[in-house]
């Protein structure tokens, strides 16, 4: 098998599977399953041999997809070090979650059109991962939307998932207007869209960018990685199946926009840096804040999702800031906490999903407690998940922290500062949500009731929680990922290396230590909305991003689409036509007083018209 | 070869002279059989003519013949071929006529024998605008296909069928009124006394119309063709029209004949009337503006599913005389493609809406909702459709619209913006949609019909237009090579005068630096062979 052909079929093989299912297996979910599993496998499984072999260089091949006019773009594969390490975490962590689904999904009836989902899902993302120009990245981002869309919407008869179904795909499209028009900017500034000509021309030649075409770009990013002011779709997207809370709006299509920016790093000027790591800065820690009044489990993780994926923007922007001044960083700290993160938030999702699934479809974790002796693998797991988040020494989760604090120290103090306070509130929620979940005593039958799940599901957790506790080291990884998890990740220097993570591991600490404080014997409420009411409001309302833009859609949006209706209908439909039909009348009343019957008097309107023509043809001098 | 387009108008025309002649109590087999073989014909011709054009690899008209109809002494004869910008319309054409007549053949209609007679009319008129280079045929042909459209609104359509054929009747009318008076005028105003496009695109090239004869014509076109294409604010007969209009009428005429009016401002106006077109460019795109946002406004309001889709369609011709009105490659050769594109999603969104209203027994979504529970296949169907329309990559609409929008940034970055956010509009009314229909739980009413009407999903009859529409927006949506190539070809022929006069006009308008290099070398090729 050459490498050529490999690659191609990391599209087809899921593409296939997806066309399969809906035209054929619709009514035969086990076989949907088997045919989606199968081909996730495959796609996993070359990918692993794809990157052992990987060449230094990288794979690079395309051919013409579309001529019209001027407009010339390719359908074009281009794999190297940065798209190889998505493409191994969007497959390998894909199949486990495939795999886990497995059992989750068994009492779906729908569980065909899921599976034909999540493989419509894993073409997108290979799609993504893969395209060697922008405008390809664009079509396979956009069918990233609808997969996204339609697992959200699975369980279609909820109307609260339908309508976090339509949010999400519709607060995509704005960010997607963005990116467009970014895309359409940079083939008009740069001439191309081809990744490889654009490094060309664009990299290391700091005066041909435009912070313009960079922000738009990063409009794109802010819909698909769910950075503030565009967070809002991904607490909704939890409506949908927890597996594909796991993969989609945790490990891997959340990630795609950290993905597009190392993609295209050299396009980014400083400027338009310094307003991308704020932006992530604000979104990590505001987020972490929602985070600590929720109480469903899967929105907690899924604001916890939005702080991680700052961490990586503001990681991203603050590196590549660096690499200004010399050295290159960016990518590396952000595609390592990138990988990292998919291990643990996939293990911490699906650990969810365990919870879930055994306690009858509970999701109010006041409503759980006492777990750690019902479902002891499920706790072991998720402690290393939670440990790994909370950045603890000797886990996944505290190297790829470490490197972004230090690039945020090194470029920006006060984003620093709040990157750190940031990761002493993960700490903190982190710790509410377990001590919550696993001690204390079933407050519900079902609870009381649950029982470990099988091997099917806790299969994937236990390989997931191995590399959630090893993915910092690089014999984990196929060499060819080796450069750019390794080389291009920052450490410390000097006092700092020790120092800082002293400051880090103490600040993780103490958010153990004060959420074990305060909920460590919470019952059916939460403490600090007993203790502190005004404050836990004020967090809950999670700054009033949903009821304004609601606002928007409902009192300005709606109203004036109904006003611009009635005019329509009125104005132009009645008014226009029934004016016109008068207007026509009443030019038959004046022509029929004109028809007089003198010559004289037709001769002269013979003239005027002849004027007319004339003016017509030659205008008026 | 040539003989195959004339036996593509001929065949539907001759079926359905025979449909109509036959006596009434008809087997429906019969009846079936005869108009399949109407519609299926040409679908056939119309697809091997597109393969063969494409695979010649040129840019002008292929496959010509001369047909004398006896008006010779006039410059008018029959004259077959079609080109790169007529050639996938043509197949367009091919594909929804099945597709309509199918549906029709399905749907339970009084007097069907008849319908389907004036439906097969209707194929022959399209099929002809398509495949004939004389601009009196053209024009002709898309008579031809009009006059059955106003008798089968006002005898088979919906509510308000009469009060809505008349409006269509009156208002189109007009339009083709307008236009003929500047397709005319074209024809008077030079010496060469032809309505042949091939000899006077030469001709004209040579010894062009003046100036303000050329805005004076273009504007009437602008004006004629944009009511019949439903050009803001002219557009109010098309969702009224369409919404009382039966189901393959609607299709046939959103889909194929209201691109009569964008293919003969693209195939006639542009290479004709340059200079006339480069003056009306900003108002026509002003008005496009005017179709994508205030329209695309109007149709987030709409309750009736049908109107909402008729709306969504007059929204969408707002990309396509935008990228004509970009005048240049890029956004013409998008616009034609758009075209196709646009033609076999909006017949396949009308299909499928008749689907849905006839199992909710209702035209109001509020009235709707949890429909997918019932009609999975149905719901996927209308979902993709959906899909298809705002524009999601991997339908054919995609490659179309983003080209558009690609081109307008040279011309008027502001309007590129704006049109941009119409993919923001689209997906608001289109999920919304989506969701209203087969989300959520039943409603009352819903629940009521469903007890006296249980509801089938989508049988295997209903399923096949929809499939072979779905199919084609698929396969130009992932190869759009398969049309691009020769669109962008023979729009470039078109072009070349075109991108030059706007240079022209305005002198003063900054070049942008960084243009790709084979633009500077194409347009340089331009200056070079543009003075006359």
């Amino acid at each position: 098998m050459t490498s050529h052909f490999q690659i191609i079929s990391l599209l087809v093989l899921p593409l296939l599977a997806a066309a399969i299912i809906a035209f054929f297996l619709r009514k035969s979910g086990k076989i949907a399953v088997g045919v989606s599993l199968a081909s996730a496998a495959l796609c996993s499984g070359i990918t692993w041999l794809l990157l052992i072999k990987l060449p230094q260089e990288g794979i690079h091949f395309s051919a013409r997809w579309i001529e019209l006019g001027d407009l010339k773009v390719n359908f074009g594969f281009l794999l190297n070090d940065v798209s190889a390490v998505l493409l191994l975490v969007v497959t390998f962590v894909g199949f486990l979650i495939h795999f886990f689904a497995v059992e989750y999904s068994r009492r779906d009836e729908s569980r065909a059109r899921f599976y034909g989902g999540l493989s419509l899902f894993m073409f997108s993302m290979t799609g993504i991962v893969l395209a060697d120009n922008l405008i390809m990245l664009f079509a396979f981002w956009e069918l990233v939307g609808l997969s996204s869309y339609l697992l959200i919407g699975h369980y279609q008869f909820k109307p609260s998932a339908a309508k976090a179904a339509n949010k999400a795909f519709i607060v995509n499209r704005i960010g997607d207007f963005g990116f467009l028009i970014g895309i359409v900017w940079c083939w008009w500034h740069f001439g191309t869209v081809d990744l490889v000509q654009l490094e060309a021309i664009a990299g290391g030649h700091a005066k041909e960018l435009v912070a313009g075409i960079a922000l738009l770009i990063f409009c794109g990013v802010l819909g698909k990685s769910a950075q503030m002011p565009l967070h809002v779709w991904l607490p909704d997207a939890m409506e949908g199946p927890t597996p594909v809370s796991a993969l989609i709006h945790a490990a891997t299509m959340v990630a795609a926009g950290v993905f597009l920016m190392c993609r295209v790093f050299f396009l980014f000027p400083e400027v338009s840096l310094e307003v991308i790591s704020w932006v992530g800065a604000i979104t990590a820690i505001l987020a972490g804040f929602f985070a600590i009044t929720q109480k469903d489990i899967k929105k907690i993780l899924a604001y916890s999702t939005l702080s991680q994926l700052g961490y990586m923007v503001a990681g991203f922007a603050l590196g590549t800031l660096g690499s200004h001044h010399g050295h290159d960083y960016g990518v590396g700290a952000s595609l390592y906490h990138l990988t990292t993160h998919a291990f643990f938030k996939a293990l911490l999702f699906l650990g969810a999903g365990s919870i879930i699934h055994a306690t009858h479809h509970e999701q109010n974790i006041y409503k759980m407690g006492g777990l750690v002796s019902r479902m002891p693998v499920t706790f072991v797991t998720f402690a290393i998940g939670v440990l790994a988040l909370c950045g603890i020494p000797g886990l996944a989760g505290f190297a790829s922290k470490e490197a972004i604090l230090n690039v945020a120290y090194e470029q920006n103090q006060i984003i620093f500062y709040m990157l750190l306070i940031g990761a002493g509130v993960t700490a903190f929620y982190m710790t509410r949500l377990f001590v919550v979940v696993f001690w204390g005593t079933p407050k519900t039958e079902h609870v009381g009731e649950a029982k470990e799940n099988n091997w099917v599901m806790l299969l994937p957790l236990l390989i997931l929680a191995f590399y959630s506790v090893f993915a910092w080291m690089s014999w984990v990884y196929p060499a060819s990922l080796q450069p750019v998890l390794k080389a291009s990740i920052p450490h410390a220097e000097g006092a700092m290396a020790i120092w800082l993570p002293i400051v880090s591991i103490a600040v993780a600490v103490t958010g153990v230590l004060l959420g074990w404080f305060v909920y460590g014997k919470s019952g059916e409420d939460d403490p600090f909305e007993n203790s502190a009411k005004g404050a836990f409001n004020f967090i809950n309302s999670k700054l009033w991003f949903d009821e304004v833009y609601s606002f928007i859609v409902n009192r300005i949006q709606q109203p004036i689409a109904e006003f611009l209706s009635l005019l329509d209908l009125v104005l132009i439909g009645g008014l226009g036509m029934r004016g016109s039909a008068g207007g026509v009348g009443l030019l038959g009343l004046v022509l029929r007083f004109l028809t007089t019957g003198n010559v004289h008097h037709y001769v002269f309107w013979f003239a005027g018209g002849l004027i007319l023509c004339g003016i017509a043809i030659f205008g008026v001098q | 070869m040539s003989n195959l387009l004339l036996i593509s108008i001929l065949t539907p025309a001759v079926f359905g002279l025979v449909l109509f002649l036959l006596p009434k109590k008809l087997p429906v087999v019969l009846q079936n059989t005869l108009a399949s073989l109407g519609f299926g014909i040409p679908a056939l011709i119309a697809l091997k003519v597109f393969l063969d054009y494409t695979a010649s690899g040129e840019a002008g008209f292929l496959f010509v013949s001369n047909i004398d109809t006896g008006l010779s002494n006039f410059g008018i004869s029959l004259k077959m071929g079609v080109n790169g910008i007529s050639a996938p319309l043509f197949l367009l054409a091919g594909i929804v006529g099945l597709a309509a007549g199918i549906t029709a053949m399905v749907s339970v209609a009084e007097r069907m024998k008849t319908y389907l007679a004036l439906l097969l009319v209707m194929q022959s008129g399209l099929m002809g605008i398509f495949s004939t280079y004389d601009i009196f045929y053209i024009y002709f042909f898309h008579e031809i296909a009009l006059i059955p459209t106003f008798i089968m609104i006002a005898v088979w359509g919906g509510q308000h069928r009469r009060a809505a054929a008349m409006e269509m009747t009156i208002y189109l009318t007009f339009g083709a009124m307008l236009s003929l008076a500047g397709l005319i005028g074209i024809y008077a105003m030079n010496n060469l006394g032809s309505f042949d496009l091939i000899s006077l695109s030469a001709h004209l090239a040579e010894n062009g119309l003046k100036d303000t004869l050329q805005r004076s014509l273009f504007g009437l076109l602008v004006f004629g063709l944009g009511v019949l294409v439903s050009l803001f604010p002219f557009h109010s007969w098309a969702p009224r029209g369409y919404s009382a209009a039966p189901t393959s009428v609607a299709m046939l005429h959103a889909g194929v004949l209201k691109k009569f009016g964008l293919y003969a401002l693209i195939q006639v106006g542009l290479p004709l009337l340059g200079t006339g077109a480069v003056s009306w460019s900003f108002t026509l795109g002003i008005l496009a503006l005017g179709n994508l946002l205030i329209i695309g406004w109007v149709t987030m309001a709409q309750k009736d599913l049908k109107m909402m889709i008729s709306y969504a369609s007059v929204m969408h011709m707002g990309y396509i005389f935008l990228g004509i009105a970009s005048l240049n490659s890029i956004g013409v050769s998008g616009a034609v493609f758009l075209m196709f594109a646009h033609g076999l999603s909006a017949a396949l969104l009308f299909n499928l809406s008749i689907y849905v209203q006839n199992r909710c027994r209702s035209f109001y979504m509020d009235e709707m909702g949890g429909l997918g529970k019932h009609t999975p296949i149905l719901a996927g169907f209308f979902m993709a459709a959906m899909m298809a329309s705002v524009g999601l990559p991997g339908f054919a609409n995609f490659w179309g619209e983003f080209s558009v929008f690609l081109s307008l940034w040279q011309w008027q970055p502001v309007f590129m913006i704006l049109a941009i956010f119409g993919i923001v509009i689209s997906a608001v009314y289109g999920l919304r949609a989506v969701s209203a229909i087969f989300f959520g739980k039943e409603t009352e009413s819903l629940e009521e019909v469903l007890k006296e009407n249980p509801v089938k999903d989508l049988s295997w009859a209903e399923r096949i237009p929809v499939v072979l529409l779905l199919v084609s927006l698929l396969v130009f949506g992932f190869f759009p090579r398969l049309a691009s190539d020769s669109i962008s070809k023979t729009t470039q022929l078109h072009i070349l005068n075109e991108s030059h006069t706007r240079e022209e006009v305005q002198t003063l308008e900054a070049v942008p630096a960084n243009t790709i290099l084979e633009q500077t070398d194409s347009a340089d090729s331009n200056a070079g062979g543009g003075h006359h």
